[in-house]
């Protein structure tokens, strides 16, 4: 803020007697110029809104902590003109002495115990990714630089994660605990935060008049411009950002191109930048790879259980949950081993898609040790939160009420879907259609009630089991027999009906008893075999 | 020095019968006849334990023993949600019609059929302590005295309602249930024979519906 009132620092620096690093006497026609015609930084005022705010997280090391597990000496080479040679090193490799431009022959004659694994941009890129969309959980702007910065617009989010220190702070706890080294710095603009953040600066500009100041101390490299146009600006005696803004912007346009100029426009705000935000991916796929074959049960499940666990993280910044899950257990030598789970409603908990797994992973009989596992999730649907009463008195020992959906979930994963149902009953006065099952039970479970009473229209007693097939009696002297004649009760009940769809029934029903006391539901046709009984049900 | 009694029977090493479960509390599920509930401790169904009914033949009366109290939980009430019916294992298919003629409501039944007996005692522990289910029905022949004993344990958790179906010749086997009943069905109305009666006594119930 002190700054502010004095003159800009660009305008002092501007003047055709401020020092330049390069020799005088070489570039005393170059400062006529300077003097004469409009300059790189000044034509333009500064046009950026004022409420945009860059975070920049730029991991210096994301070549080396995308591939290896840096707990050991670790180094990532690189192949140049067919000398493999060492890209980067982690402090323990460092400590031994292989540096940067080594070769691999050499790295492993300094420490024989070096891990080594060659550059994998692929790989970088899709950690990026990753890690982008964990950025998404600070902001809503979240964008990739690449090869190895990531952009977070944070202006919008101070208030929610207290104050710019805190969010600051937390940025960087959570990538060192995911074990990434970052250099974090602030700024308006998306390309000064970058290029803040590439010279290993933290800073932290909040007010667009001290950008260009702390810009113009950069070093070019910080950039990332091509070689030749850095030697070619070096040779001009250009080495910081700041010589560049003071270059004529015609004849910089001319040389470097109009991209290198709408960059240094940019990065100091004069003109606006307007970022993509990035959207990882709506379904969720991810893998996990085993460092050896396994077939402990207990491991993978573990392994799952990490999967699960991303997803629930994935689903849950997005308000979302999922009904269809898939594994993929991959083997070496033989195709992959499916595993599909499905549930009644879409859900994201852990445990509970965790639990279903468990159950069918017991069943699952993998023909090969595994060597990776993919999780893909179906398609996001929204989550439908349940609501529950306020309750101000805790009752004890009450059991956590999870829906009821769950439980069908966990008895159709073990003993087959078509054995779990529900009923529900028909309007129909044939008895065998008087009823069905029903699969989605579950779809409304938690309003639907008819009230208490005999809603249905039928005045006779019916039984309280029914026999999918009626069964044929035996008679004995005209008499039915089921262990034991029967014994009829009451009046027949006749139902006549169905003659439009080519099964109807006539037929006279009666209760009955046998001589065990046994309650039956018992009918005979009418018209032509009338002599023959059958058991259609018991009262039970 | 009534104090000093009242400490002194609290002694968990003493057991006072029938007179345990009304200083605990019990409140059994009504159900739905009176001459049945008299003999219960607690005014009905033990709850949350487990009930085993010890039958000849598979319709000679079970369900409509049940049936009232079935349809009192399936119904949402002052207290308490409409809660889950699971049916597991059932030898015939539960009519529909009937059990909505006695008050049932069908949008809580929930029938599971398992394959062998070892799914239908795991689908039943499950559908007991998840404790969405208000009453879990078994029909099983291979309950002994550890899966009995599974079973009381699961309803306690789920605070449910456990009702296991077993023929006569398990009449000899030992069973961690709180109620046994054998049904026997005579000519002048439905016997019940009170076999074990946790906190009350056993005694034989002649016409419980008249």
């Amino acid at each position: 803020m002190a700054t502010s009132e004095k003159p800009p620092a660009r305008l002092r620096e501007a003047t055709p007697t401020s020092p330049v690093k390069s020799p005088r006497s070489r570039n005393q026609s170059l400062d006529l110029v300077l003097a004469e015609l409009p300059q790189v930084g000044s034509s333009l005022q500064p046009a950026i809104p004022p409420r945009q705010l860059w975070l920049s997280v730029h991991l210096p090391a994301l070549p080396l902590e995308a591939l290896l597990d840096t707990a050991t000496a670790a180094a990532v080479f690189e192949d140049r003109q067919g000398l493999r040679k060492v890209l980067l090193a982690n402090g323990q490799a460092r400590a031994a002495g292989i540096g940067p431009g080594l070769t691999v022959n050499a790295a492993l004659a300094l420490l024989p115990t070096v891990h080594l694994g060659e550059r994998n941009p692929l790989r970088e890129a899709e950690v990026l990714r990753a890690i982008a969309a964990w950025a998404e959980g600070f902001t809503s702007l979240a964008c990739i630089e690449p090869p190895a910065v990531l952009l977070l617009e944070i202006a919008g989010s101070l208030k929610l994660f207290g104050g710019i220190r805190t969010l600051r702070q937390r940025i960087v706890d959570e990538l060192d605990s995911q074990g990434f080294a970052a250099s974090v710095a602030i700024a308006p603009t998306p390309l000064a935060a970058t290029w803040l953040a590439r010279a290993g600066q933290r800073a932290c500009i909040r007010d667009p008049r001290n950008l260009v100041g702390r810009l113009g101390l950069l070093p070019l490299g910080c950039a990332a411009w091509p070689q030749a146009v850095c030697t070619s600006l070096e040779g001009m005696g250009v080495t910081t950002i700041g010589e560049a803004l003071r270059l004529p912007r015609s004849g910089f346009a001319k040389r470097f191109g109009a991209a290198r100029l709408l960059e240094l426009d940019r990065a100091a705000g004069r003109l606006p930048d307007p970022r993509a935000s990035y959207r990882a991916a709506e379904r969720f796929i991810a893998d996990f790879d085993l460092s050896e074959e396994q077939d402990d049960a207990g491991l993978l499940l573990n392994a799952c259980h990490e999967l699960l666990l991303r997803l629930e993280r994935f689903l849950l910044r997005r308000q979302l949950a999922v009904q269809y899950l898939e594994f993929s257990f991959f083997h070496l030598q033989v195709p992959a081993t499916p595993l599909s789970l499905g549930c009644v409603q879409p859900d994201r908990a852990v445990q509970h898609w965790f639990s279903l797994l468990e159950i069918r992973f017991e069943r699952l009989a993998l023909p090969a040790p595994v060597i990776a596992i993919r999780l893909c999730a179906g398609q996001g649907q929204p989550f439908t939160a349940q609501t529950e009463n306020l309750k101000f008195k805790r009752r004890e020992s009450q059991p956590q009420n999870t829906p009821i959906t769950h439980l069908a979930e966990r008895l159709s994963a073990r003993i087959g879907e078509a054995s779990v149902h529900g009923v529900m009953t028909v309007a129909e006065y044939r008895p065998q259609y008087a009823w069905q099952l029903c699969s989605n039970f579950a779809v409304a479970p938690h309003c639907t009630s008819t009230p208490l009473g005999h809603t249905n229209s039928l005045v006779v007693q019916r039984p309280l089991w029914i026999l999918e097939e009626p069964r044929r009696l035996e008679t004995h002297r005209g008499v039915p027999c089921y262990q034991g004649p029967l014994q009829l009760l009451g009046e027949p009940e006749r139902l006549e009906t169905g003659w439009w769809d080519g099964e109807g029934i006539a037929r006279d029903y009666f209760a009955a008893v046998n001589p065990k006391r046994v309650h039956l539901w018992v009918y005979r046709n009418r018209g032509k075999d009338k002599d023959h009984w059958y058991l259609h049900g018991m009262f039970g | 020095m009534p104090d000093a009694l009242e400490s002194l029977l609290e002694n968990p090493r003493i057991w006072r019968g029938q007179a345990r479960a009304e200083a605990a509390g019990w409140q059994g599920l009504a159900s739905g006849y009176p001459k049945l509930d008299r003999h219960l401790p607690g005014g009905g169904w033990p709850h949350p334990a487990l009930t085993e009914i010890l039958v000849d033949h598979y319709g000679c009366g079970e369900l409509q023993l049940l049936m009232p109290a079935l349809a009192k939980l399936s119904q949402p009430g002052d207290a308490a949600a409409a809660g889950w019916i699971a049916w597991v294992a059932p030898p015939f298919a539960p009519y529909p019609p009937a059990l909505s003629q006695w008050g049932v409501n069908l949008s809580r039944v929930l029938i599971v059929r398992p394959g062998t007996a070892q799914e239908a005692l795991w689908a039943a522990e499950q559908a007991l302590s998840s404790g969405n289910c208000a009453a879990v029905l078994l029909w099983s022949e291979a309950l002994d005295d550890a899966a009995s004993r599974r079973l009381q344990l699961a309803a306690e958790k789920g605070r449910s309602w456990a009702i296991a179906f077993r023929s006569l010749k398990a009449l000899s086997q030992p069973s961690a249930a709180a109620l046994r009943i054998r049904i026997d069905a005579g000519a002048e109305g439905t016997d019940l024979g009170i076999l074990k009666n946790r906190g009350g006594r056993p005694a034989v119930v002649r016409d419980y519906a008249g």
